[in-house]
């Protein structure tokens, strides 16, 4: 069978034969030849027809952009998806109370104006008028509450459960203590109106409720269709787009929503592909087929210089974590140890995409960053903390490390790697995964090193440090520190950014020097390639993408 | 001739069912299932989980429930595309693979065979060593090899096609030759072989002495015999496609069956798995049927000859 | 083509290379296989690295040296282990005959039936799971060994048994069973001689298609994983950085090409020389 078996087959056949005497080869013959010309002929009309076949469909039709996903994305439910390649599409397709402008700071979206109480404990948002679903369905207030009700409820098991505990008796409801939604602090007082009490003041709320998980929505589709809500045609959305067709692994088709109440989009439709192979996304851009591509960062240099080049520094950190309770790493003294092996200088060359090494979480550009936290490079250090843990490095079993397929956590890995075999003697085996599977692994049984990174979702440094917070869903380090938590929290509330400066630097220490569940190793930034023919484009420090302004010749 | 037939319908049976338990097997024994160790889920959610994906029941309840749901193509939920089943998973990838590979197999079975007989022909001559030297480094390098090249040339180089994607019949050429190289360099060295051999036979001689024309002789001795030959070959060239097949569509991002494949084992999607194996051995079980046919067809000598292989 | 004695020779010069190269392993670039040098990452050949650097500084030359260690390690395994268990198997079966052969052969069919690169991957999957304590490269080298063997012996098998039951037929074994030779001796003494040579033919194919599918394999990341380097995982990272340093994807596919180039030309030559049709 196959080409392994083919050998033994040819063998066979040359035996079965009868051996043929030898003769002289015979001349030209003349159908052969014909034959053979003829078949030329076709094959080069073929050829021709087929390069102008080729290019024909390789021209972009006006007001549509082609963009590469990469990856499938996970969930396109937005009370479940958690990752970026997610949010790119559901941005698109949904909208919410507020937005980020210009500044970051929040703009009335589908809530056209909101107040807050003298105690700053309840916001009342209006809701603006004329504003209806892909189905014609008018919105109503409720359908946020049934949003909200839904991302806390227990049985949806949504990660992003914590982003809304802020919110008046959300925490105990997720958490199942409290069994009635009712009284959970959001309620529509009526069709245009929706209320939201919260357990403490927080100056930034209309900000998170720009975020994707606080979208509005149907309850009754949901109910009906079940797990393929989210499958086209049953998706109903009301954004400047309306989900067309998804073909999984491939490619997803967004269409411009005629009843979009900012009016329809520039763009008739954007195509985003699914493509994994970063050197075809590539050939396929330079072909014109592509409109815009994340840059692989071994291609960076040559770019840098092209029109086409875009640097977007963004608020987002790239770690390792360490799942806490898995040996050796169960050990605090381990991780620091394994911390201390690093050496982040090598990144920015090594990936050549912009990358600032930070051994701190909160990012540069975030208010109260800062770069003095975190433990540094000392490999001497690391080592007499493994000796002081009774770890014998020749003796430890092979430490895994899990990533998703990526060049760039590829690289990061096998550097990662390297570092920790030549300064701990330690043997590290790499594992990667699709991001899909990979985000499943690590929120169910994360391995004893992962990476992953986080993008803000609001430009505040709560986001950042809630993450690791034990209730947070997203944290996967199994590590809970209750003073930690105690910190981040009081933080949130502080009114005064002296004192909020102090809480975070203190809860930064823990994070980054004393506990170190992570070690933060840089900053990112967003390297594309934008095709010349669109406009309008405009990235943003917090890595999302609102096509609604795009268009493209 | 019936009764051969029939006989070798009835190979499917015992072959696909020695997949399917394998498979099965195997799904069981390795870890990572649909729910591996997750989180504290509530009891109700974990037994709907298990009754979804027919986990709950001893393993002999679940293999005969397995086997009941095969027999009426139902190849169960997919682990990871939650919502989603195998079936129709598979639905959307067949096609597109099979355009891929019966594109493929004609341009290797055509190419192959011109230059085969072309070669064989003119034995000694330029072309014949020409074509000898290209088939040599045709078997010598793997798919993606060629397929780099044709990126790098024809796609970026020239501009003349795309380097991925499947969206129009001229975005198949590049992934169909790329996949096509292999066998098209095997089946011209043999189909030469073969017709230097056949057209040293005696009956070609005899046809010749007793006067026969010569394109006659070409044709009805020398090409049905080479064309024999390459049927018989038809087993390892499909399974040549087959392999051959994972890279292509992974290098010109292509969504057949065999991207989800490879996706499926490195997901640990076990149904998934399942489903393309199963579908693949009936392909192959199928394909090999037809060549029978074909080959009892051309060469009477051979009908329903016992033991052939 | 090039006469068969000159093909043979030419092959055999390959390989004789390939083996050097494999033999000395990094050793041969004088800098190990898997040393990153972040100042000196992705340079196209220069007198420091005869063959370029990739995206972590590592030495290509070493590298691939190093992956032709690995690759023809799985390789000649995988044949050896195909041909061992397809000697047994059609051995028996041609030389009993009858029913059992019968049998022997269905059970060969069904397992023919297969797909293969299913059959690998699952077989892969599973010996990483039974093999848990061993260093992965030993892991996956063993599960690919097996898996391209367990693939390989069917065809091996069937060339066999149809070459035993033939010499079993020839007049020369008949006459000495009337001697009273014991069929055991008769088998290993005079049989298998005979059948040493298209047997060495199918093996010496054999084991380039077994590269060929190791590469693959790990070409589409199923196979050998970081840091070791295996050709396909070489022309993997290099096909990633193909647009802007094609040296990374030049070389490996350079050495596949030669590697395999030499095993079908020294395949040919063997083939000419030892194919029973010519032996008077």
């Amino acid at each position: 069978m196959t080409t392994l078996g083919f050998a033994s087959l040819r063998a066979t056949l040359a035996r079965r034969l009868p051996a043929p005497p030898r003769t002289a080869a015979d001349g030209a013959d003349v159908s052969t030849s014909l034959g053979g010309a003829s078949l030329l002929v076709v094959g080069v009309c073929c050829a021709v027809v087929l390069a102008g076949c080729g290019r024909e469909s390789m021209r972009a039709a006006p007001r549509e952009l082609r963009i590469n996903l990469e990856t499938e994305p996970p969930s396109l439910d937005w009370s479940l998806a958690t990752d970026g390649v997610s949010i790119i599409a559901i941005q698109q397709l949904m909208r919410g109370l507020t937005r980020l402008g210009r500044a970051l700071r929040a703009e009335p979206d589908l809530a056209e104006r909101w107040w807050v109480s003298s105690d700053g404990l309840t916001y009342t948002f209006v809701l603006r008028p004329g504003v209806v679903w892909s189905d014609g369905a008018p919105l109503r207030a409720q359908q946020f509450v049934d949003g909200w009700l839904r991302l806390l409820a227990p049985e949806t098991a949504a990660e992003y459960a914590y982003f809304l505990f802020p919110v008046k008796n959300a925490r105990a409801f997720n958490s199942g203590q409290l069994a009635d939604p009712a009284q959970v602090g959001v309620r529509a007082r009526d069709d245009a109106t929706l209320e939201v009490e919260l357990e403490a003041p927080l100056v930034y709320f209309p900000a998170l409720v720009s975020f994707m998980v606080t979208f509005p929505q149907r309850r009754e589709l949901i109910a009906r269709h079940g797990e393929r809500w989210t499958e086209p045609p049953n998706l109903v959305t009301l954004g400047p787009f309306v989900l067309e067709e998804w073909r999984h692994e491939y490619r997803l088709v967004m269409r411009a929503n005629e009843r979009y109440w900012a009016g329809r989009p520039t763009l008739d439709r954007i195509t985003a592909y699914m493509i994994e192979e970063d050197s075809t996304a590539l050939v396929l851009f330079e072909q014109g087929l592509l409109d815009l591509v994340r840059l692989p960062p071994l291609e960076i240099r040559r770019y840098a210089t092209r029109p086409e080049y875009v640097r977007q520094p963004l608020l987002r950190g790239y770690y390792y974590g360490f799942d806490v309770q898995e040996p050796p790493f169960d050990d605090v003294r381990v991780r620091r140890a394994f911390a201390l092996a690093i050496d982040r200088s090598v990144f920015p060359g090594l990936l050549q995409g912009g990358e600032l090494p930070w051994p701190s979480w909160i990012p540069p550009g975030m208010p109260h960053a800062n770069a003095q936290l975190g433990l540094g490079f000392d490999p001497e250090r690391a080592r007499s903390l493994l000796r002081e843990a009774g770890v014998d490095p020749a003796a430890l079993p092979p430490v895994r490390i899990v990533f998703n397929s990526d060049q760039t956590h590829k690289l990061v890995a096998e550097k990662v790697q390297a570092l920790w075999r030549e300064h701990l003697g330690v043997r590290v085996e790499l594992e990667n995964r699709e991001w899909k599977v990979f985000l499943k692994e690590v929120a169910g049984d994360p391995p004893a090193v992962f990476r992953l990174g986080w993008g803000a979702d609001f430009p505040d440094p709560d986001n950042f440090m809630n993450l690791f917070t034990s209730y947070s869903e997203n944290n996967h380090t199994r590590w809970a520190n209750p003073h930690y938590d105690a910190l981040v929290e009081r933080a949130a509330r502080a009114p005064d950014p002296a004192e909020r400066q102090r809480l975070y630097d203190e809860a930064q220490a823990i994070l980054c020097e004393q506990d170190v569940p992570i070690v933060p190793l840089f900053v990112a930034a967003s390297n594309f390639a934008l095709a010349g023919r669109v406009r309008g484009f405009v990235p943003s420090a917090m890595d999302q993408y609102f096509f609604d302004e795009v268009s493209a010749e | 001739m019936i009764r051969w037939l029939a006989g070798r319908v009835l190979v499917f049976v015992p072959v696909l069912w020695v997949v399917a338990t394998l498979t099965f097997a195997l799904l069981r024994f390795l870890p990572g299932g649909p729910f591996d160790r997750e989180k504290t889920l509530p009891p109700e959610i974990l037994r709907n989980l298990e009754r979804r994906y027919a986990l709950d029941g001893t393993l002999a309840e679940q293999y005969a429930d397995y086997l009941g749901r095969l027999a009426r193509f139902d190849l169960g939920p997919s682990y990871k595309y939650v919502g989603r089943d195998v079936s129709d998973i598979l639905a959307d990838a067949l096609p597109v693979s099979v355009q891929l590979g019966l594109l493929a197999l004609a341009i290797a079975l055509g190419g192959g065979v011109a230059l085969g007989l072309a070669a064989g022909a003119r034995r000694g001559s330029g072309i014949d060593r020409g074509v000898g030297l290209a088939t040599l480094v045709g078997v010598s390098a793997p798919s993606f090899v060629i397929g780099a090249g044709l990126i790098l040339g024809v796609a970026l180089g020239l501009d003349w096609l795309p380097a991925g994607l499947w969206e129009s019949p001229a975005f198949a050429v590049l992934p169909a030759l790329t996949l096509a190289a292999l066998p098209l360099a095997y089946i011209a060295q043999l189909t030469r072989a073969q017709v230097a051999a056949v057209m040293d036979q005696d009956y070609v001689r005899t046809a010749r002495a007793k006067g026969v024309p010569e394109g006659r002789v070409r044709r009805h001795h020398v090409l049905r015999n080479a064309l024999l030959a390459v049927l018989t070959y038809f087993g390892p060239l499909l399974a040549m496609l087959l392999t051959g097949s994972f890279v292509v569509e992974k290098i010109y991002a292509i969504p057949g069956m065999g991207r989800f494949f490879v996706t499926a084992v490195t997901n640990r999607d076990y149904p998934l798995v399942l489903g393309v194996t199963l579908v693949y051995a009936a392909l192959v079980l199928v394909a090999n049927l037809l060549v029978d046919l074909l080959y009892a067809w051309l060469d009477p000598r051979i009908r329903v000859a016992p033991d052939r292989r | 083509m090039i006469g068969s004695r000159s093909a043979g020779v030419l092959g055999a010069l390959l390989l004789g290379a390939l083996l050097c190269v494999a033999l000395a392993g990094d050793r041969l670039a004088g800098q190990r296989f898997d040393a990153q040098d972040a100042a000196h990452a992705l340079e196209p050949p220069s007198r420091a690295h005869w063959l370029g650097t990739d995206a972590l500084g590592r030495d290509q030359l070493a590298r691939i040296a190093e992956g032709a260690r690995v690759s023809l390690l799985v390789a000649v395994g995988a044949t050896a282990l195909a041909l061992a268990i397809g000697l047994c198997y059609g051995g028996i079966a041609g030389w009993l005959g009858g029913r059992v052969d019968g049998a022997m052969m269905r059970v060969v069919d069904v397992v023919y039936a297969l797909p293969d690169v299913l059959v690998i991957v699952l077989l892969i999957e599973v010996l990483q799971v039974t093999l848990a304590g061993v260093p992965d490269i030993a892991r996956r080298v063993a599960a690919l060994v097996a898996a391209l063997g367990f693939v390989g012996w069917v065809g091996v098998a069937r060339l066999v048994r149809a070459l035993v039951l033939q010499a079993r037929e020839e007049t020369w074994v008949e006459s000495a069973r009337a001697l009273g030779l014991r069929n055991r001796r008769i088998l290993v003494r005079h049989v298998l001689p005979n059948i040493a040579g298209p047997v060495l033919v199918a093996a010496a194919f054999q084991i380039p298609a077994a590269i060929l599918a190791e590469s693959t394999l790990s070409f589409i990341g199923l196979g050998i994983q970081p840091p070791f380097s295996s050709w396909g995982t070489l022309a993997s990272d290099g096909f990633e950085a193909m647009r802007s340093y094609p040296h990374l994807i030049l070389f490996p596919c350079l050495a596949i090409l030669l590697a395999l180039l030499g095993f079908h030309l020294l395949g040919e030559a063997l083939r000419a020389r030892l194919d029973p049709r010519r032996r008077a």
